[in-house]
């Protein structure tokens, strides 16, 4: 696919999750949302059933009182909802999302929940529509895996953040590759969706070179949960189902959520 | 979109500055308006409160 259809594909289909018309999206093994229940007290309900993250990147964030955070991929806003409580009101939590139903959905969610510091933005995270050296934290929840060009993504990312800012990601990463089933990898990922988070996935080792050449320094990457045949959609694609029950485990068992850590240098 | 956003807010082509003009506007924010960029001659706009800035070509 282009990578303009890419993101049109991606931005539909989330914008239906906003529109409450579409479940599968579901971009999660089993047990990597959303973390403890208290993460989530006081947030409009609309946030969480429009949630698509895998993991619960403000939790490891350690936001600061006045920091600026951008989420890239707001979705609904539940994490830019959370960031804007720790940081405060001399702080901000902006929100980057290319589907116009999400970045409505979640200004409607901030809204509801107070958070007057919160802003949605709608825009490429390949293209970040912000200066320079404007952002102390950047946290994205389940979306790299869906933007086609990384690189940029990482860089843009990388651009935006201050000196010393910090970078921390939840994503799904491919562990350790895609090798030795009966299908090349080409076949594989056609098979699966790109909307459904794991078609664009790389491995840490891809990571890890994508975040040094944008300049990002200390990568860290850590697997979390990894993917049972459940997880890996809701209906398993034709050319994937003629797969043995245990070579389809495997191929599932390759996919894993993972959290990335990286800063700027000062 | 709150004003105080235009500190931080970019063309996503060229970064280069953007410029308010205000169609709607309440006690808090701007609901209704656009942002122009002089280099690439380009509009995006305010809607609902929220900023589209997709690049032209998304949107």
């Amino acid at each position: 696919m282009d990578p303009r259809r890419i993101k049109l594909t991606v931005a539909e289909a989330y914008g239906q999750v906003a529109r409450a018309a579409s479940q599968d999206t579901c971009c999660r093994p089993a047990g990597s949302c959303c973390g403890p229940a208290d993460r989530v007290a006081d947030v409009p309900a609309e946030a969480i059933a429009s949630f698509r993250g895998c993991g619960n990147p403000v939790a490891i964030a350690a936001l600061r009182p006045g920091q600026v955070v951008l989420d890239l991929g707001s979705g609904g806003g539940l994490d830019v909802i959370l960031a804007a409580r720790q940081v405060g009101p001399t702080g901000a939590a902006y929100g980057l999302d290319l589907s116009a139903d999400m970045t409505r959905l979640a200004r409607r969610n901030a809204a509801l929940a107070g958070a007057e510091n919160a802003a949605f933005l709608r825009g490429d995270l390949e293209a970040i529509p912000l200066r320079a050296g404007s952002v102390d934290v950047i946290i994205s929840n389940c979306v790299l895996n869906l933007t086609p060009d990384k690189a940029r993504a990482l860089f843009e990312a990388f651009r935006v953040l201050k000196p010393g800012g910090r970078l921390i990601l939840s994503d799904i990463m491919v562990d350790p590759d895609l090798s030795g089933f009966p299908l090349d990898e080409r076949t594989i990922r056609s098979a699966l969706s790109w909307a459904g988070c794991v078609a664009g996935a790389l491995t840490a080792g891809q990571y890890r070179a994508l975040l040094e050449a944008a300049g990002f320094r200390a990568p860290n990457i850590e697997l979390n949960y990894r993917y049972s045949p459940a997880d890996l959609t809701a209906e398993t694609p034709a050319v994937l189902s003629r797969l043995a029950p245990a070579v389809l485990a495997d191929l599932a068992s390759r996919f894993a959520s993972a959290t990335i850590t990286a800063y700027k240098p000062v | 979109m709150k004003r105080d956003l235009m500190e931080i807010l970019a063309c996503p082509v060229c970064k280069g500055e953007l410029e308010l003009t205000v169609e709607q506007e309440d006690e808090k924010e701007i609901i209704k308006g656009s942002l122009y960029c002089k280099n690439c001659n380009e509009t995006y706009p305010i809607e609902d409160g929220i900023p589209n800035l997709l690049p032209p070509n998304l949107r």
